[in-house]
């Protein structure tokens, strides 16, 4: 075979198969069974907790008993053993005494022993207490009464189906049998849900271009604005420390155990098999996370500003660069980049994939020394190339553009630091997003 | 009988539009019969192809339907004309390329979907192939 054979591959893009017609229905069904087990469950707790309560409450009757006897009734629930107070009252109806044993009417079976336990405290046998009877069936009594507030806890799941089931029903039932086209035209459905994603001053004449504002919000000391550096990368190396502390926890944990199996002279060679890997890797974290480090904190800030942004094809700016530190330099280079980004779901798997498609370098200088409190500084021209792709952002799909510091240090790791600015459309007015 | 086919061209044969302009031509729909269509729509929108997952995403969009009283007739050819916008612009990169067209989806009563679609360039970006980063 002329490539390799993968035996296992998840399917994406037109490979996938299926009806989109009978996924759609499926979607509407298991939405539409949702929202049905949801009001099923409000219409059961309704009457089986709140409405009792509430009748109680409004329409049973007050009258006078006298507690007989009590006891703490026990039973076998499904986690366990639930407790609830039983107590034997005498109590008057139109003059004519009538025994009951109750507690409250919701019967609930708490498995809290010491709970019940102080309920049932609260009554003594022999002694006179209020109780409240139903008038259209007088056998039922209850002892106290109220709303129970775990009760109105529960109606969030049913209430939670029934948002979920009836949301998704009815967005599915609004986009049936209509074309991809049309969805995409009407793009919010019968409910607006989606926010304006428009500054509100002229965005919307931009479709698909990035907001520019966070470029341009902070002011220069040398120029008109100062860029701020890419979150990717201060996020990157958060990320990283993180998943290197928690790896290593984990590592240290079962490394302790294997070197104390050791030396008891009880080795466990599969556990030792498992976790000699996991500690290599977790080194290797460390020294990643070390070397990021490093970089992001023993190479001084560095600082670029711009004359103007956005950024248009064939127009000219002026850059300055300002690099501080205490540092041997063997090259600096600051470069205009333009990428491409773009995510696929492969399978159940989401993959991204960027691709450089420019690369200008703007200034570069060789072999030289920033000596500690005197930042290197330098100003330099910018010619955007005319026939550009202008910076383009869809759900799936972009295209970025940054200035770049490459830094080759001697005796440090190289780094690099992005820059993240906007060029508009050839020929746009200014005026259209102002 | 030839299979039903949607034909569209634009005015002056033009293929690339620059931002702002407008975007003017017609449709003919070809081997359907008077009164087998339930609908028409006619769509002016862009997509991405390439290694990313398709993105769309509609400038103009007309419907023409029976049920709702409209008049269609297949043997009269249908207009359009669209003021473009100025992004996003065409563009042919790497692993990612921008297109416009205008599509016109045609719902018979009877039968499966007749779709015609024509691309144009809106502006001149220049290709571009990756470069080492």
């Amino acid at each position: 075979m002329s490539r390799s054979f993968r035996i296992y591959a998840k399917k994406r893009g037109d490979r996938r198969t299926g009806s989109g017609a009978l996924a759609g229905l499926g979607e509407a069904i298991f939405f539409g069974l949702f929202f049905l087990g949801g009001c099923a469950g409000l219409i059961a707790i309704l009457a089986t907790l709140i409405l009792p309560q509430w009748r109680v409450n409004n329409e049973f009757v007050e009258t006078t008993c006298v507690v007989r006897a009590k006891e703490l009734g026990k039973s076998q629930g499904e986690n366990g053993w639930v407790y609830r107070p039983e107590i034997t009252i005498d109590y008057l109806v139109d003059g004519r005494q009538r025994r009951a044993t109750t507690y409250d009417i919701c019967h609930a079976l708490p498995s809290d022993c010491k709970a019940q336990q102080a309920a049932l405290e609260r009554f003594e046998v022999g002694s006179q207490y209020r109780c409240w009877y139903d008038p259209l069936e007088l056998g039922r009594v209850a002892l106290v009464r109220g709303y129970s507030g775990w009760t109105w806890l529960l109606l969030v799941i049913p209430i939670s189906f029934m948002l979920i089931g009836g949301g998704g029903f009815v967005y599915r039932a609004w986009h049936w049998g209509k074309s991809a086209e049309h969805r995409a035209a009407t793009g919010t459905g019968p409910i607006k849900l989606r926010a304006n994603h428009g500054n509100g001053s002229g965005q919307a004449a931009l479709p698909t271009i990035p907001p520019s504002g966070n470029m341009s919000n902070s002011p220069g000391t040398m120029l008109r604005f100062r860029l701020p550096v890419s979150r990717s990368a201060t996020l990157g190396l958060l990320v990283l420390i993180v998943v290197c502390v928690l790896w290593n926890l984990v590592a240290v944990f079962f490394v302790v155990d294997v070197v104390n199996r050791f030396m008891e002279g009880r080795p466990n060679w599969v556990e030792t098999a498992v976790v000699v890997p996991l500690a290599l890797v977790g080194l290797l974290l460390i020294y990643a996370a070390f070397r990021q480090l490093l970089i992001a904190t023993g190479i001084g800030p560095t600082l670029v500003e711009i004359s103007d942004h956005p950024l248009y094809p064939d127009g000219k700016y002026e850059v300055f660069l300002s690099q501080a530190g205490r540092l041997r330099l063997h090259s600096i280079e600051l470069l205009l980049v333009g990428t491409e980004e773009v995510r696929y779901r492969q399978g159940t798997d989401t993959r991204t994939e960027s691709r450089c498609v420019h690369r200008t370098s703007l200034f570069r200088r060789d072999g030289f020394e920033i000596y500690g409190g005197t930042p290197f500084e330098v100003r330099c021209p910018l010619e955007v190339p005319s026939g550009i792709m202008h910076s383009f952002k869809s759900e799936s799909n972009a295209v970025s553009w940054s200035l770049v510091v490459d830094g080759r240090v001697a005796g440090w790791p190289d780094y690099r630091r992005s820059f993240p600015v906007v060029i508009y459309p050839n020929g746009t007015e200014r005026a259209d997003y102002e | 009988m030839n299979e039903p086919l949607v034909v569209i061209r634009f005015d002056g044969n033009g293929r690339v539009y620059g931002p702002g302009e407008i975007l003017s031509g017609e449709y003919r729909l070809e081997s359907i019969a008077f009164g087998q269509i339930r609908a028409v729509e006619l769509s002016v929108l862009w997509y991405t192809e390439g290694k990313g997952d398709e993105d769309m995403a509609v400038h103009e969009f007309q419907r023409l339907a029976a049920d709702d009283g409209d008049w269609i007739d297949p043997n009269r050819p249908g207009r359009f004309s669209v003021a473009l916008p100025n992004s996003p612009l065409s563009y042919d990169g790497a692993i990612l390329k921008i297109r416009w067209c205008v599509r016109v989806r045609v719902f018979p009563r009877k039968g499966k979907q007749v779709v015609g679609q024509r691309v144009f360039a809106l502006g001149t970006v220049q290709p571009v192939e990756s470069v080492a980063s």
